[in-house]
């Protein structure tokens, strides 16, 4: 029950910063597929990195046991296929599931609208799993994280990514600026 | 100016994080050498082959079954809903403190010392398997005497006929 009651609150939290970010626009989100606005690339890697830099530095002082941190586990075909769904889901309806929440929620009809599309779309996986069964289970990686998948320390990649983040913003502005 | 900083800040963070070494506490494990040898000594450390088809078929909530054999003896045949992990992985796992784990090996002692290493990593509700995958192929896969086990999982009793997966067929190559 507490955990539900901590899920309501980050989720509120969750909306609350995507709202603020400009992130329930749809136009706003239909501009990174577009390269003219890289704002959903700077919110979330941004959020990545923040996340990423808290869990490894709790971690290592001591303050976190990081080994019981849930890490969902990997099905790498079915996961691709997924990715590839949700993308030209995204593309198409110019939100994705938490920025339409967030639209619907600041009364946009676009946003409300895909939360219906996107509730039909469960509904109708639901009805049809047994349809695709054997490939949603398919591919099973277990709990896989980059460091074991690379085989480098957790910190190098931690640095890593670190300086992606920040080599994408930089790219990103110039786009940004010259769209 | 507010953005140049953070940028700084997550680059110093990051940079220091690349020679600061692993942040889980696999390396900052204690034993308890007293604790380890009771739970041994009430037989708390394992748990047979008919208990764990019970908790199987019982779904068991939070059962979480790791198999430590190669990928290629996992592939051949595995325990239902088993994940495999290879040995040198298992430390940097991570499980929920809800979990049970029950650790597989092929013959029970590469599983036995998994769980001494988990254990010594604060895991409380862990136990391995113990005699082994051989063990879940003689007691519940093809018993002497079928039992409601066997025929759940789709085993046959000894004699067997068919190339059936059976202990004779996969049992106990290694550790």
């Amino acid at each position: 029950m507490n955990a539900l009651v901590v899920a309501v609150g980050i989720g509120i939290a969750f909306g609350f910063a995507l709202e603020r970010a400009g992130l329930g626009d749809a136009r706003k989100l239909a501009g990174q597929f577009y390269g003219t606005d890289f704002t959903v690339l700077k919110v979330m890697f941004s959020a990545i990195v923040t996340a990423m830099l808290g869990a490894y530095w709790l971690g290592r002082l001591g303050v976190v046991d990081l080994s019981q941190v849930y890490v969902p586990e990997t099905w790498f075909l079915p996961q691709l296929a997924g990715g590839a769904i949700f993308g030209a889901g995204f593309v198409l309806a110019g939100l994705c599931p938490g920025t339409s929440c967030v639209a619907a929620a600041t009364g946009r009809g676009d946003g409300a609208l895909v939360m219906l599309g996107m509730f039909a779309g469960v509904l109708g996986s639901g009805l049809a799993f047994d349809a695709f069964r054997g490939f949603y289970e398919s591919t099973a990686r277990g709990a896989l994280t980059l460091p074991q998948l690379l085989g480098v320390p957790y910190g190098v990649v931690v640095c890593a990514v670190v300086v992606m983040a920040l080599l994408a913003f930089t790219i990103a502005e110039k786009l940004e600026a010259r769209a | 100016m507010i953005r140049r900083t953070l940028a700084v800040v997550a680059l110093a963070a990051g940079a220091l994080a690349a020679v600061s070494g692993s942040p889980f506490r696999a390396e900052r494990a204690t034993i308890d050498v007293a604790q380890l040898a009771h739970a041994v000594a009430v037989e708390e450390d394992h748990v047979t082959a008919l208990e764990l088809a019970q908790w199987i078929r019982d779904r068991k909530p939070g059962l979480r079954i790791i198999d430590l054999r190669t990928a290629a003896e996992f592939a051949e045949y595995h325990v239902p809903r088993a994940e495999r992990i290879a040995f040198e992985q298992l430390l940097g796992t991570p499980f929920r403190p809800t979990e049970t784990i029950v650790l597989i090996s092929d013959g029970g002692a590469h599983a036995a010392q998994a769980w001494v290493f988990l254990r010594a990593l604060g895991h409380r509700d862990v136990y391995f398997l113990r005699g082994g995958l051989g063990e879940w192929l003689d007691e519940v896969m093809s018993p002497s005497k079928p039992t409601d086990l066997t025929r759940y999982f789709g085993g046959m009793p000894r004699p067997h006929a068919n190339g059936a997966v059976t202990a004779e067929t996969i049992r106990r190559r290694g550790c």
